[in-house]
């Protein structure tokens, strides 16, 4: 499987990359013995692009994104945010950044249930100690379409709207990168759509770059491209695949 | 992050109300000890009853008003004072336990602030600020409680043995102020393994299903398990015969100790013991028996944190309970070894008849009446009231065993004293020296010390003077008690029915010493008695408070997992017994190592009260140790099945799906 459509051409491709991996390798050690869920993956996410990673269960996927994002330690290999070397940071370090350069959006429990959304949204600002501005944590409720719902908990919305406030959390910094897992697996498909689109929006608009794990070819669909991994390996890529095609290689994949 | 502590507390209103509770009463039960000791302070006794005597040795020289015995709350204090210390340790204990459960169960959620942002010292704060938050409230409320309650406390605590007189309720504010401050103090020392464990969960636990606790425990927490360990074995050793009166304290405190010790061990002890109760409940047992075992072991420091309140009152109350019962059948022996002659004559005050009733009685070999005589020793810096006895040599030592220690009684002459073995030992004073006291007649002297006599409460008093000394002072006072032997050849029997036919009229009684020293025995279990419904009172319904808080706490987190096992085919009442052993395999372990403690400091205690006497009656107060066993289990097993019974009406299989 190769790439079938060549780059589109406002994407702007800078000097450096978004989100480098070299190399890496998570081997997970057990009573049963080791197990490598990551043999050595070697990836550049461009600046502003939207990319899906797909693969059977067991592929390794969720490794990478927790690698990626700093929450683990890969066993060999680099991971470069921005330019930044993760490896090697103590815990607060990797914190700041995380607050600073990453936004996260997951596929359920992504809220506090005791604040408002107002507070959930603006408490990302309240970490970093920064006291949020009415105004900025408003225009985000408004840019994913929560106008109103200020004063809520979240347990008085729907999935899709609690996804959204997850989103609009993450847009608050204006991260570099948005690390997505699984985000519309709690969700039937007209509000997978509209989180989605938002997600789609973060790097046509902003220029943000987004990594989304997903197992659905309707939601991969959504992205430039579509990374597939297989044992813990890179098996292949489809870029700007519609979900006929992304299923399709799916299936080859698990066969 | 003090704004979003106060949200949590806010939300998880369910999960904090243990800790609430549990502190309240911490902070009622301080503030009730220290207005109490407030108003024992401000007491002023009258001046006519309390005499000045000079302290030069004292930095710098100083003049002390002792009150005399009769308007004494010396009592109350020092009980109020050990009421402060038990409260304030369960205190510490409970909301530790219960804050570490409140973290446990909300994981994921820690995980989550992590993950967007938080850093491990904003978590660590969060916590503390919630504990902040709950802690306020509750000393508030506790302090509140504390202030209405405390009229009730000093009528109830007015013209008793403790404080023989009327105590009024004084300035509130320093006294509460302490108990407030000391209930946030207290929360904050038991929030912060809380926040420290919290601080340590990773950013990933929030994308995690499972919100499954690690099974190990840190390196620190064992290392300071096995320092207080080594700490209280240290102090067991010290209860030995030799340390004399020392012991009684440390046979209370020392448990406190290895309660502690115990607590922070029992992951890794919990599930040995827990293994080892579960064989026949295994054995007898279809699949709630099995299932309970692996839901006690597989998750020690769940189990752990359920038993501890169990482990702390059953240590704690058995051996105080214990101690105190060998201490009274240790002072029964002192005195039926000591007094010698088989009948005992009380006599009432100012009864200066009963002398010459008894005195005129035939067949009576010895009569040996002491003359009670009051008087202030000062030493260095302090200034004590002693109760004295002017004894008549020639008849004392042959109704009672005089024999001294080190020194020599026949040269109890003049302006000399002999000391009883306990006051030696405190003090330090040794044959030779010379002790300076006050009688009550306001003249002062200085006596040296002639004899050390073996030490026996009731019989022969701490300080005993020659008869003209105690005379001379003390010109009124007549003998409280007579020991009188009689004659070669003459029936004590019929002595008692002769003396009883005299001294009819003057109140005195005459009784065989065998009945009276019985009553002495009794007495002395009467007021044990009163002292720990007065120390273990408190601790007792904090306890029973903290053991329903956990268990309570326990099942309720456990909707998911019970709702799942219906779905799989449990019937509720399956569930339910599952519970109900896995509860009783918690106390039950919990009890074996309260018993474990109870037992070696019987033991000990018992070899170092009874050295050197023979045949003293060893009486263990099973009803009362039996029933706080009972109550502990009943409590435990009620709180656990209570919520279960409950979670189990209220939902259907099908929201495991949910």
């Amino acid at each position: 499987m190769t790439s079938t459509a060549p780059p589109r051409p406002f994407v702007v491709q800078s000097e450096s990359p978004a989100l480098l991996l070299d190399g890496i390798t998570k081997t997970y050690r057990s009573k049963a013995g080791a197990v490598d869920a990551l043999r050595g993956v070697t990836y550049q996410f461009t600046r502003g692009s939207f990319t899906a990673v797909m693969g059977p269960s067991g592929s390794g996927k969720s490794t990478l994104l927790q690698c990626a994002a700093g929450l683990d330690q890969p066993t060999k290999g680099m991971v470069m945010l921005g330019g930044v070397e993760l490896g090697g940071r103590d815990e607060v370090a990797l914190t700041k950044l995380r607050r600073e350069q990453m936004g996260f959006v997951f596929q359920a429990y992504n809220l506090l249930g005791s604040l408002t959304v107002y507070d959930n949204v603006a408490l990302p600002l309240r970490l970093t100690g920064r006291r949020p501005r009415r105004e900025d944590v408003y225009r985000v409720l408004d840019q994913v379409g929560l106008e109103g719902k200020a004063k809520r908990r979240p347990a008085e919305l729907s999935g899709g709207q609690q996804q959204r406030v997850a989103i609009a959390r993450a847009l608050i910094t204006g991260p570099a990168v948005f690390f997505a897992d699984e985000p519309t697996g709690a969700l039937d498909s007209s509000t997978s759509r509209q989180v989605l689109t938002l997600l789609r929006q973060a790097t046509d608009r902003t220029g943000q770059t987004v990594v989304m794990v997903t197992h659905d070819p309707v939601a991969a669909a959504f992205a430039d491209r579509v990374l597939f991994l297989s044992d813990g390996l890179v098996a292949g890529s489809l870029d700007r695949g519609d979900a006929a095609r992304i299923a399709a290689a799916m299936s080859e994949l698990e066969g | 992050m003090f704004f979003l502590s106060r949200q949590t507390v806010r939300r998880h209103r369910s999960l904090y109300a243990g800790s609430f509770v549990a502190l309240a009463v911490g902070v009622f039960l301080l503030g009730l000890a220290a207005t109490a000791t407030a108003a024992t302070v401000a007491y002023d006794g009258p001046a006519a009853a309390s005499i000045t005597v000079d302290l030069p040795q004292a930095d710098p020289p100083q003049q002390v008003r002792v009150p005399l015995s009769d308007a004494d709350v010396s009592g109350l204090q020092t009980v109020l004072s050990l009421v402060a210390v038990i409260s304030g340790f369960i205190t510490i204990f409970v909301i530790a336990s219960t804050f570490a459960f409140a973290v446990a169960s909300r994981r994921r959620e820690v995980g989550l602030l992590r993950l967007i942002g938080a850093t491990p010292r904003q978590v660590r704060r969060m916590v503390l600020g919630e504990a902040l938050v709950v802690a306020l409230a509750a000393a508030i409320t506790g302090a509140v409680l504390a202030q209405l309650a405390t009229p009730l406390l000093l009528a109830k605590a007015s013209y008793t043995e403790l404080a023989p007189v009327k105590l009024e309720p004084a300035s509130p504010w320093v006294p509460l102020l302490i108990a407030i401050s000391a209930g946030l103090v207290v929360a904050m020392l038991g929030a912060r393994s809380a926040a420290r464990r919290a601080a340590k969960v990773a950013p990933v636990d929030a994308l995690r299903e499972a919100e499954l606790e690690p099974t190990r425990i840190g390196v620190v927490r064992i290392g300071f398990g096995l320092l207080f360990l080594a700490g209280s074995i240290v102090l067991l050793a010290l209860i030995r015969p030799g340390t004399g009166e020392a012991v009684i304290p440390l046979s209370m405190f020392t448990p406190m100790l290895l309660v502690i010790a115990l607590t922070l061990l029992a992951p890794l002890v919990v599930p040995w013991i827990g293994r080892l109760w579960a064989l026949p409940l295994v054995a007898w047992t279809r699949v709630s028996g099995r299932l309970a075992r692996s839901n006690v072991v597989a998750t020690p420091r769940r189990s752990a944190s359920l038993a501890a309140p169990i482990l702390a009152i059953s240590a704690i109350a058995g051996s105080m309970v214990l101690t105190l019962s060998f201490a009274a059948d240790a002072a029964a022996a002192t005195i039926r070894d000591t007094l010698r002659a088989p009948i005992v004559v009380t006599a009432p005050e100012h009864g200066a008849a009963v002398r010459e009733r008894i005195l005129g009685t035939t067949g009576i070999a010895a009569a040996d009446g002491a003359i009670p005589i009051d008087l202030i020793r000062t030493d260095g810096d302090s200034a004590e009231v002693e109760t004295a006895e002017g004894i008549d040599l020639a008849a004392a030592t042959r109704t009672r065993a005089l024999s001294p220690i080190s020194g020599d009684l026949t040269n109890l002459t003049g302006k000399t004293v002999a000391i009883s073995k306990e006051l030696s030992g405190f003090e330090g004073y040794d044959v030779g020296d010379e002790i300076t006291v006050t009688y009550l007649d306001r003249t002062a002297d200085r006596l040296r010390v002639v004899a050390i006599l073996p030490t026996a409460p009731g019989v022969t008093a701490s300080m005993v003077l020659p008869p003209e000394l105690a005379r001379q002072h003390a010109p009124e006072a007549t003998p409280s008690q007579w020991f009188i032997l009689p004659a070669q050849g003459s029936d004590a029997g019929a002595l008692v029915t002769a003396l009883n036919e005299r001294l009819t009229g003057t109140g005195a009684s005459a009784v065989p010493a065998v009945e009276w020293e019985e009553a002495q025995g009794e007495a002395l279990r009467q007021g044990n008695r009163f002292g720990l419904i007065l120390l273990l009172g408190p601790a007792a319904l904090y306890s029973a408070i903290a053991i329903a808080n956990t268990l309570l706490m326990g099942s309720l987190q456990r909707r998911h997992e019970f709702v799942t096992s219906r779905l799989l085919g449990a019937t509720p009442a399956q569930i339910r017994r599952m519970v109900l052993w896995e509860s009783s395999l918690v106390g039950a372990v919990a009890l074996s190592l309260g018993t474990a403690i109870t037992v070696t400091v019987g033991v000990l205690i018992r070899r170092a009260m009874t050295d050197g006497m023979s045949d003293v009656p060893a009486t263990v107060p099973w009803t009362v140790l039996l029933g706080i066993a009972g109550l502990c289990l009943v409590l435990a097993v009620g709180a656990a099945l209570a919520p279960t019974a409950f979670i189990l009406k209220r939902s259907h299989p099908g929201a495991a799906m949910e």
